[in-house]
């Protein structure tokens, strides 16, 4: 297997704007995601993984080390990493199929093919019928799928996703997992996904990965060992093995907030 | 970028403009009264300060605003709320009140002019029909837009009418009032500068009008500057604060 | 339609008391004209054509002052708002511009520009481009973060930043800058045609007043607030209506 994603030796620091103090979010964070991998990233709170996130993106400068996607190193924000954020960040002021257009619209691509992709991605995910809708007449979970769908017409080569069912509910999140899930297994995407939930990061990923309390760096890699078909929540809540993987999980990310001062 | 940049930033920026209008006055080749230099601005600022009539002038400007401030809270808050109290008298003034708030003040002094006379009361009519208008206007829709359940709420809990009005539909209505309270009295500041100019013997409207054609220019420039004082402090320290305490207290939403 | 109706009636009712106050004899005729006096002026000034070149010369005023300074007013505050440095000290120098809007800057226009349309047309962009500026401004820099974000992670370029969520982000302030430009920028052409030119229905009214045509004056007010909300009702919110209200946004004020 070849590796997608390759970051070594990564380091970030800022300033806190109020302290004025230098904060070192990430120090040596060693990763490689594979081609067609699904990898989830947790760890405890403010332990960096929504900046480790930003980095990939480019959103966010390294302060040392480097990122490579194949073998390009990555400087900035580019189309071939495609972004799902936490917060809904799809424009209020286009509809469902210009938003899920958007990318193509931007890389030039002709309206008439345009139109056939946005119509097939809006049927992966489900919207159908809701093409013409302005995001403020969507709930959240239809507007997480509106941004799913507008990363992946893109057709970037890695989806990167920032805790992206944060913000809707406990019953809309299951069923948007699963359907991720299946979206990850049709399109056989390279996917990295930040969350805080353990039961969610070892059930979307092919690896689990623990980072360490700050500065964070890479503590524990854990392969889930159910094949990703196979993955439902009805099946897995009474599935030993999976229990079992997110018992080492959680026990790895709570040693991390033990080990600091009450995190 | 913290207060001490931002000031820095400031009066380079102030001392750049400054050096370029002297240089500007200094250079081009027109009569000085086109663009006094700002010395002759401070000049004017001290000459008429000395003379007394500067401060005069002020005072007028400002007891003229601040009694028409007084009269639309003390009569255009009530008359807004009671007329937004019934639903009929609400969607019969509606109308009326969009109307004469949309002809200013100023639109109306040729006609007070005859009626009032050419004066210092056509001067006050004027702004205080201004001012006056918005107020009403905005407490009448604050009060329709204050939550039904709000009001049911208090009457299962058997309060009368007027307990109603001044528990909930007021308060209610304080961030629409406020928003009244500031347009109106900026449109009512617009309003006495051009009455000032155009039937006054005193105050900031008079000053710079009366200056223009004797070519007075610096006192014309002293006295706009003056005029954006002014209203920059009422706003900053009492309209401002008005407005955000209402709505951000209560995190209520201004549409 | 019982809207339509609502909406009449209570301008009905206004012109029938009107009528009845004109008729008691308590007010000399020359004060108060009768609503029928009034409705054959208006009638003879429409045949001769005299009323529509008054509102067509304050209409193109504003037509013009609009559409010279709102395109420059929102490529400014596109750019200023872009740059982090510059945009937080010119927001309080806008906003003391705006505090200024309007007829004060009349006295300096005439100077500068001599009686006429050039000093009513810089009357009038002063009070639009500094309104649609600062609001334009404050509205770039409210567009939340994470839609930039967004769009650069698909690829978008600065001119896809700008173009496709920068201004449809800062649109709601952009409409309530255009529509308080107008507001405040038609009271001051009301105030300046008084004073400045010899066309326009300021100078109508204005004019008239000295001529204690009462019937004139009156024709004129009503010319002026049906004009306003007109616009108001037939150009600006219809606007809101499509841009705002239609993605779910929610306007902001600021004078």
């Amino acid at each position: 297997m070849t590796a997608k994603i390759t970051v070594r030796g990564l380091r970030h620091e800022y300033v806190n704007p109020f302290t004025r103090e230098r904060v070192t979010a990430l120090d040596g964070v060693d990763l490689e995601v594979e081609d067609g991998e699904f990898l989830t990233v947790v760890g405890p709170s403010g332990c960096g993984k929504t900046t480790l996130l930003g980095i990939l993106a480019g959103l966010v400068p390294a302060t040392r080390g480097t990122v490579l996607l194949g073998a390009r190193p990555v400087t900035g924000p580019g189309p071939d990493r495609g972004v799902v954020f936490q917060e809904f960040a799809i424009l209020p002021w286009r509809t469902v199929e210009r938003n899920i257009a958007h990318g193509l619209e931007i890389q030039g691509v002709p309206r008439a093919e345009r139109a056939a992709t946005v119509a097939r991605f809006v049927e992966l995910v489900g919207l159908r019928g809701f093409e013409t809708k302005y995001p403020h007449e969507l709930s959240g979970g239809m507007k997480q799928r509106v941004a799913v769908a507008r990363t992946l017409a893109a057709n970037p080569e890695v989806m990167l996703m920032d805790e992206p069912f944060a913000s809707v509910d406990a019953q809309t999140r299951i069923t948007l997992q699963e359907e991720l899930n299946a979206i990850a297994l049709a399109t056989r995407k390279t996917i990295l996904l930040v969350t805080h939930n353990v039961d969610e990061a070892v059930f979307l990923g092919d690896r689990c990965c623990v980072l360490s309390r700050r500065p964070g760096r890479v503590k524990t890699l854990v392969p889930v060992k159910i094949p990703r078909e196979r993955r439902t929540w009805q099946l897995l809540t009474s599935d030993p093995s999976f229990a079992a993987t997110k018992e080492q999980v959680l026990r790895l990310v709570r040693e991390e907030v033990g080990a600091g001062d009450t995190a | 970028m913290g207060w001490r940049a931002a000031l820095a930033t400031w009066a380079a920026l102030l001392g750049g403009v400054l050096a370029a209008w002297s240089l500007a006055a200094a250079t081009l080749p027109m009569p000085a009264y086109v663009l006094p230099p700002p010395t002759a601005v401070l000049e004017a600022l001290v000459d008429l300060a000395r003379k007394g009539i500067l401060p005069t002038y002020v005072g007028e400007s400002l007891r003229r605003i601040v009694q028409a401030a007084l009269v639309a809270v003390a009569v255009g808050v009530p008359a807004g709320v009671l007329l937004g109290m019934s639903r009929r008298a609400a969607e019969f003034s509606y109308p009326l009140l969009s109307f004469f708030q949309s002809v200013s003040g100023i639109a109306w002094l040729p006609l007070m002019l005859i009626w009032f006379g050419f004066g210092e009361r056509t001067i006050l009519i004027a702004v205080n029909y201004t001012v006056l208008f918005p107020v009403v206007f905005n407490a009448l829709l604050g009060v329709r837009s204050v939550p039904q359940i709000y009001v049911n709420a208090l009457r299962t809990l058997g309060a009368s009418r007027w307990r109603i009005a001044w528990a909930v539909l007021l308060p209610g209505a304080l961030p629409s009032i406020a928003t009244g309270v500031r347009l109106g009295l900026a449109y009512g500041w617009r309003a006495l500068i051009a009455a000032e100019m155009l039937v006054g013997a005193n105050g900031l409207g008079f000053m710079i009008f009366s200056a223009q054609p004797f070519h007075l220019t610096a006192r014309i420039m002293l006295g706009m500057g003056i005029i954006g004082v002014l209203w920059t402090l009422l706003d900053y320290f009492f309209l401002r604060p008005l407005e955000d305490a209402t709505i951000a207290r209560w995190g209520l939403v201004q549409r | 339609m019982r809207a339509g109706v609502r909406g009449v009636l209570p301008f009905a009712v206004l012109v029938l008391a009107w009528a009845a106050l004109a008729r008691s004899g308590w007010l000399p005729p020359v004060f108060l004209p009768p609503p029928a006096e009034v409705a054959r002026t208006a009638g003879e000034m429409l045949a001769d054509g005299s009323l529509w070149a008054h509102v067509g010369a304050s209409l193109g005023r504003v037509a013009l002052g609009l559409a010279v300074s709102v395109p420059l007013a929102v490529t400014a505050g596109v750019f200023v708002g872009l740059n982090r440095r510059l945009a937080p000290v010119l927001e309080p120098i806008a906003g003391f511009f705006n505090s200024l809007s309007g007829i004060a800057w009349l006295p300096l226009a005439i100077t500068w520009f001599g009686l006429g349309w050039l000093s009513v047309t810089f009357i009038l962009f002063n009070t639009i481009f500094f309104l649609v500026f600062f609001n334009t401004l404050v509205g770039v820099r409210t567009v939340p973060r994470i839609l930039e974000q967004a769009v650069r992670t698909l690829g978008g370029r600065r001119r896809h930043l700008i173009l496709q969520v920068l201004i449809p982000g800062a649109l709601p302030s952009i409409v309530t800058g255009i529509r308080l430009g107008v507001g405040f920028g038609w009271r001051a052409l009301i105030a300046a045609e008084m004073i400045a030119t010899t066309t326009g229905l300021g100078y109508l009214i204005y004019d008239a007043a000295n001529f204690h045509r009462t019937d004139t004056i009156l024709v004129g007010i009503i010319a002026i607030g049906t004009l306003w909300l007109a616009t108001d009702r037939l150009l600006l919110i219809p606007v809101e209506r499509w841009t705002v209200e239609r993605w779910g946004l929610v306007s902001r004020t600021g004078v």
